[in-house]
């Protein structure tokens, strides 16, 4: 159990709108060791969103247990998911979320600053992970004078600045071309391999949840397959044709 | 995160929308000018009156003789011959003073060789010196064998000393008043207007019973023109008043539903009336700074209203990578107390010109001193404070996954 960096035991998460509840989990049981690369897929409303949110620490589950890293975050404050995020998580988004006022090499120095690390020393440590991205020489850059690509390679390093053994994407691709997609998904494996970093991400793409080692498919708020990522997608793709392949 | 960041950012954020950021401004700027100013120039008019008041003696109160009337027609002020030497030494004794003196004043040709000029004479007696605070500076004061041999001694200002002697020593020289000639026995210190429109440095001092001998004669030999009468201290002027008012009273022997044939005045109260404008004006001026600051506190409370929910994603993004609620909180505050200050700085330049500007009319002397500028920080920085909370608290309590979803 504690080898696990994420357990998930009968996670649910309701929604109240109007007085009338809607569930969107309905007891959720995943565990991931460090090390694993999983995919999360499932079609809109499925609820991988909302797990999302909820591995994140942006959100609490209704209900269930969700030991992050050994620890219990069902019982924390917000100053003290805030401190989780920060040290054990790493943020990808699909719409890189980065600040546009602020250089990229500020972007990649944030999480670092908000941990309480001396600016210069946040600055280099930036620095060293932008070159790692292949972008040093954009520190000085604003967010927005980087195409698509270039952005996300700023927000994967943002997300290991502060050297998470945790990193959360999430629809990563989902704005960017089949080749700056390709080159992202490599980057990722290859943290995953180099590295060691757990990775989770969501995705509806069957072409991006082939990069990973495991998948996880969600349906109606609840884990339809979990299991090695290529038998997953063989068993997708089969019942793909059944469903809309027949004439 | 270190205050350092916090500022940078607090300044960024302010760069990013700087006709906003100006526009906010505006109203603390006006508050804090406002402010600033009363501050000086209530200041300067204390300064003012308390100048004015060591010049003229503090704690005076100048008793002159009733009108005289004549067949029911009230004559001017001072005309009756109803104050006397012996109300003066009387007054003198009066524990609620430090002394009375008495005075004849009038107005003669003064001669030296062939220079000339007509000046005010004033006979006084020994007591007028402390009454005044009129010191000398070089000689001596009059003695009381100089009153009482109505010796002809004169003691002058200094501007007179210069008119007629030049550099050379005055003391021992003589002047001829209304051709009589008087001994310089002493030169008085200091210059400058005082508030009865004279100068320390014209003044033409005689002793009172050689002005009466041979300068000012009447058939009331005893009578004098006015007396003045120094408090105790400014607490106890109502005191003093009311003694002097029952001692003439009861020496002129004036029955109970009889007027008085004095009139009494507080000099100090004179100087304060004139400073009353200033004070009045810088009271104004406290009420714009007031209403400004608390209206343009309100601006900043809205547009950070504003700010937040602009920036509701970007909360989202730090809360994400690790910002604290106490992180945003402090962000969204900073920014708040920064435009304040940076607007209580500008308000404190503008003061600054305001008061150069009243200074170089030459009329009052307006500085902005360093509690002013001390007050107007702090002042901006409360309303930033205050005003700014409540949309930081707003940001800081905003949910991380509901913000990363707003668009």
């Amino acid at each position: 159990m504690s080898a696990a960096l994420i357990a998930l035991q009968g996670v649910t998460k309701s929604y109240f709108s109007g007085g009338v509840e809607t569930r969107v989990l309905h007891g959720i049981d995943v565990q991931v060791p460090r090390g694993d690369f999983v995919a999360v897929m499932g079609q809109s409303g499925s609820g991988k969103s909302t797990l999302m949110n909820i591995l994140g620490c942006l959100d609490q589950a209704s209900a269930g247990s969700y030991l992050l890293n050994g620890v219990d975050t069902l019982s924390l404050s917000r100053a003290e998911l805030a401190t989780i995020r920060n040290r054990t998580i790493g943020f990808v988004f699909q719409s890189f979320n980065l600040i546009k006022r602020m250089s990229v090499a500020e972007n990649v120095a944030l999480p670092l600053i908000y941990a309480g690390v001396s600016r210069a020393k946040a600055h280099q440590k930036a620095l060293s992970e932008l070159e790692r991205v292949g972008l040093k020489d954009f520190a000085r850059r604003l967010p927005n004078q980087l195409s698509g690509g270039q952005q996300q390679r700023v927000a994967i390093a943002r997300a290991l600045v502060a050297d998470p053994p945790l990193i959360l994407a999430d629809e990563q691709t989902g704005n960017l071309d089949t080749q700056t997609s390709v080159d992202i998904m490599r980057s990722l494996q290859q943290l995953n391999s180099e590295r060691g970093i757990t990775i989770l991400l969501v995705t509806h793409e069957p072409d991006i949840a082939a990069y990973a080692k495991r998948l996880v498919r969600l349906k109606d708020g609840r884990v339809l397959y979990d299991g090695p990522a290529a038998e997953g997608l063989r068993q997708l793709a089969a019942s793909h044709t059944e469903t809309v392949g027949q004439p | 995160m270190n205050v350092l960041q916090v500022f940078i950012e607090a300044f960024r954020s302010m760069n990013a929308n700087r006709l906003r950021t100006a526009l906010t401004m505006l109203g603390i700027i006006i508050g804090i000018t406002s402010v600033v100013m009363m501050l000086a120039v209530g200041e300067s008019a204390k300064k003012f009156i308390s100048k004015e008041l060591e010049i003229l003696g503090s704690n005076l109160l100048i008793i002159s003789p009733g009108a005289n009337r004549t067949q029911g027609v009230r004559a001017r002020t001072g005309t009756a011959p109803s104050l006397s030497f012996e109300d003066a030494a009387a007054l003198n004794e009066l524990p609620s003073l430090n002394g009375a003196a008495a005075a004849l004043q009038g107005f003669f040709q003064i001669t030296s060789g062939s220079d000339n000029s007509n000046n005010s004479v004033l006979g006084v007696t020994p007591e007028m010196f402390k009454v005044r605070n009129w010191k000398i500076e070089t000689g001596s004061y009059f003695s009381d064998s100089d009153i009482r041999a109505a010796a002809k001694t004169v003691i002058i200002g200094k501007k007179v000393a210069d008119q007629f002697f030049y550099k050379a020593d005055p003391l021992g020289q003589f002047l001829r008043i209304d051709n009589v000639p008087f001994q310089v026995t002493g030169v008085l210190q200091g210059e400058g207007r005082s508030f009865d429109g004279g100068d320390i440095g014209d003044l033409v001092l005689v002793p009172i019973t050689a002005a009466r001998a041979n300068l000012i004669r009447s058939p009331f030999p005893r009578n004098v023109h006015y007396v003045i009468a120094q408090g105790k201290s400014d607490k106890a002027m109502k005191d003093a008043e009311t003694d002097i008012k029952e001692m003439l009273r009861d020496r002129h022997r004036i029955k109970a539903e009889q007027e008085d044939d004095f009139r009494i005045e507080n000099l100090a109260s004179i100087a304060e009336a004139g400073a009353k404008i200033s004070t009045g004006l810088a009271a104004l001026l406290g009420a714009i700074g007031a209403i400004s600051l608390v209206v343009g506190g309100i601006g900043i409370m809205n547009i950070m209203l504003v700010s937040v929910t602009e920036r509701t994603r970007e909360i989202g993004i730090r809360m994400a990578i690790g910002a604290k609620p106490r992180d945003v909180l402090l962000q969204f505050l900073t920014e708040a107390v920064v435009i304040c200050l940076v607007g209580g700085l500008i308000g404190v330049l503008l003061a600054s010109a305001g008061a150069a500007a009243i200074t170089s009319t030459g009329k009052i002397e307006v500085e902005i001193g360093m509690q002013a500028i001390i007050i107007a920080c702090a002042f901006s920085s409360f309303v930033g404070i205050f005003f700014g909370f409540y949309p930081a608290r707003r940001a800081s309590r905003l949910l991380p996954v509901d913000c990363l979803r707003y668009e």
